[in-house]
């Protein structure tokens, strides 16, 4: 499990074959997780998954009928939940209240001072433009808005961990990128972010590792690098000058299966194929070499969307097993 | 008290003194109370009543004579026949008294009027005729002063109460007993159910809007329900004591005309009551349970009001489970009603120590004097019962306000206690 990475790296949460049962419904079974520290770790999984158990269980709103959940190597207690910011997926704020008291008060029950909330916020009002609505009430505020107070309000104590679920929900583009921007350098300044979402685009950009479930189980656990690479099913494409045709009918008998791209504008031909191993792949290039002028070769990585689905469906169409990797 | 607690209870507070309904109601309910009190005789003082004439045929020729006139209403005796005397204008009413009247007024006697005759004019002429027969009957016996000997022969005592488990024997007023207790126990329904619905459309509110999911990943659900109940309840410890400052300040204003009026009032009724009214040691006594008694029924009922709110999402939801507080209220306000008039029964006994019920069954038998045991026990009871309350509470709470969707039943409820 992740050998190489966790050798030199310490994990802020590891969540250890956790279980949890409603009535007649059983949220989580046995799951198990670490979360590199200074990493940005995505928890993805259908809808009805599990994942807000959870992330609930993480935060000490609810506790696990069995396995444990260590925080920064120690059993998690509520006295850590000031080092953790948690931004909800159904997340509002106190209508009749004005922006700045009622992130005041947010900040102090994270264990904030008000004189060190007001100075912390009213930077970060000023950070995000936000300065002019300290004084209005939050039901004159749009719900992007009041979004972005919402967003100061999780990471204003600075946290070790901060847990974002579905935060780009609710924005525009570019304040989306504002947020996202804001994200990174929260993780550069040494922060760790569980980010849970359902926008398979920014995970690929976004996080580092991942853990899919399903089910109430971990069904996919691991860097998201190595996991596009193990989904690839070693698919590759290249191009070159030359004849396609001619190439084709050369490399036939090494591929599982190949296709032919269009030429593009500069005269190099496409070919995409994939291969019953890895190992063919040096005798493959090495037939295709001796044939056209190769000019690109690019391993096809499946995205985030792609795996998601395979991996769901998968598990839904077999008893479950426990990740590999 | 944890400092997040200590956060909640001043948001809570806070954010309700400061709003201008909070400032309004508190201001201005005392003077609407103040003012349903006083019109009524202010009006009645202004209102000049109408005077009216009333036309009297009398057959009987036994009655009119003995008809007495009062401020408003003059009889007059008219010879003429009936269609002639509905055709006057200047006749109020027309009373007729046949000739039998004597022997059987009930099919006897006949009043017309334009439109439907008041209530008083009515019972006024009703009394008017029914003493003229009875004096009218008394002649007929032809006895001599019987009408000296049978006002001798009537009773109207006034009996003087006093207390014999008090150090002094203090005159004690069993009218006054009844408004107070009356009074006080009106207070505490007023308030168990104002201030426990508060708490729970607050809950609802915050889960409603979903400021709650953020608000428990900084604290802990119970200090969020705890703070919501404490700071609710010192708006209506503020609110009390507001009233409270306003009603001395009142009483204090009118004490010299209370007293002097007890000086001059020959009702010894009046004056004990008015002599109880200043003991300082019964009026403390009184307030100390009473405070003691509507501080520990909001806890109690406010806990099952925050456990109600956390279940539901909107408060159409909450109608059916509400029923659980809202019925052992009312069951106490009937029990107080019939408390007042007999404050040592065993129903009293038993639901003045029953924590649901007893806030107000025990404020309804205060004042009359019970033993100091009884109050003290009923007040440990009801204390006790709030922590037991507030921890079952606290389970329902805690699951309660993750649920969305569906609406709970009770039993559902109960069974959330058992989460872990």
């Amino acid at each position: 499990m992740l050998l190489t990475e966790n050798n030199f790296m310490t994990n802020i949460l590891q969540v250890e074959n956790v279980s949890k049962t409603f009535t007649n419904h059983k949220a989580l079974d046995d799951v198990s997780l670490e979360v590199p520290e200074g990493k940005v770790y995505g928890l993805l999984g259908p809808n009805g998954a599990g994942k807000t158990t959870l992330i609930r269980i993480i935060n000490h709103i609810t506790a696990p009928d069995s396995g444990r959940v260590l925080f920064d190597g120690h059993q998690l207690t509520a006295a850590d939940i000031v080092n953790i910011g948690y931004l909800p997926e159904e997340r509002g704020l106190y209508k009749k209240m004005k922006v700045g008291d009622q992130a005041v008060f947010f900040a102090r029950l994270k264990g904030l001072s008000k004189a060190d909330a007001t100075r912390a916020l009213k930077q970060w009002f000023e950070r995000l433009e936000i300065s002019s609505w300290w004084d209005k009430k939050v039901e004159e505020l749009s719900k992007g808005m009041a979004q972005k107070v919402q967003f100061i309000v999780t990471v204003l104590h600075n946290p070790k961990l901060l847990i974002f679920d579905e935060p780009f929900s609710g924005f525009d583009p570019i304040n989306a990128n504002v947020l996202k921007h804001e994200i990174l350098k929260l993780r550069d300044e040494g922060a760790t972010v569980i980010f849970s979402t359902h926008n398979m685009a920014s995970v690929e950009e976004l996080c580092d590792n991942i853990t899919l479930i399903n089910k109430s189980h971990n069904i996919l656990t691991g860097p998201v690098s190595e996991l596009r690479r193990r989904f690839s099913n070693n698919c590759y494409e290249i191009g070159f000058e030359g004849n396609a045709k001619e190439l084709i009918a050369k490399i036939q008998p090494c591929v599982r299966t190949i296709e032919p791209m269009a030429t593009d504008r500069d005269g190099i031909s496409h070919v995409r194929f994939s291969l019953n191993s890895q190992d063919d792949l040096r005798n493959l290039l090495g037939v295709a070499n001796a044939e056209v002028m190769l000019r690109t070769f690019n391993p096809l990585l499946p995205s985030m969307d792609e795996i998601f689905i395979r991996t769901v469906e998968n598990s839904n169409h077999s008893t479950p097993t426990p990740p590999e990797l | 008290m944890s400092r997040a607690l200590s956060i909640i209870i001043a948001r809570e507070y806070l954010e309700r003194v400061k709003r201008k309904s909070f400032i309004i109601t508190t201001i201005l309910m005392p003077i609407i109370m103040l003012a349903i009190m006083v019109a009524p005789a202010v009006i009645a003082m202004m209102s000049t009543p109408e005077e009216q004439v009333i036309a009297v045929i009398d057959d009987s020729g036994v009655v009119a004579g003995r008809l007495h006139d009062s401020d408003e209403i003059t009889f007059k005796r008219v010879a003429d026949n009936i269609d002639v005397v509905k055709k006057e204008e200047a006749y109020g009413a027309i009373l007729v008294i046949g000739s039998n009247v004597v022997t059987d007024p009930d099919d006897n006697v006949t009043l017309y009027t334009h439109g439907s005759p008041s209530l008083t004019t009515e019972r006024f002429v009703k009394d008017q005729i029914e003493d003229a027969v009875e004096s009218r009957r008394i002649e007929l016996y032809e006895i001599d002063n019987l009408r000296q000997i049978m006002e001798d022969v009537q009773v109207d005592m006034k009996m003087k109460t006093y207390r014999l488990d008090q150090d002094e024997e203090n005159e004690t007023s069993s009218l006054l007993s009844y408004l107070l207790g009356t009074f006080m126990m009106l207070i505490l329904y007023f308030f168990i159910m104002l201030y426990g619905q508060m708490v729970m459309t607050s809950i609802i509110e915050e889960k409603n809007n979903r400021v709650l999911e953020l608000v428990v990943s900084s604290v802990n659900p119970n200090d969020l329900m705890m703070g919501k109940i404490l700071g609710i309840g010192a708006v209506a410890v503020t609110q009390i004591l507001i009233w409270a400052i306003l009603i001395v300040a009142g009483s204090l204003c009118l004490m010299p005309f209370m007293t002097t009026a007890a000086a001059t009032a020959d009702d010894p009724t009046l004056v004990a009551a008015i002599s109880q009214l200043g003991d300082p040691a019964f009026m403390a006594k009184l307030v100390v349970f009473m405070v003691l008694f509507l501080i520990g029924g909001y806890l109690f009922y406010s806990s099952i009001y925050a456990a109600i709110g956390s279940a539901v999402d909107n408060i159409q939801d909450a109608s059916q489970l509400q029923t659980v507080a809202i019925v052992p209220i009312i069951l106490a306000l009937i029990i107080s009603m019939s408390v007042v008039q007999d404050p040592n029964s065993g129903l009293a006994l038993w639901t003045s120590m029953i924590p649901f019920t007893s806030p107000m069954v025990m404020m309804a038998r205060m004042p009359f004097g019970i033993p100091v045991w009884q109050s003290l026990l009923s007040v440990v009871l009801l204390y006790v019962s709030f922590f037991g309350m507030i921890w079952l509470s606290a389970k329902i709470y805690r699951v309660g306000i993750f649920m969305y969707g569906k609406k709970p039943t009770f039993m559902e409820l109960m069974r959330w206690v058992r989460y872990k």
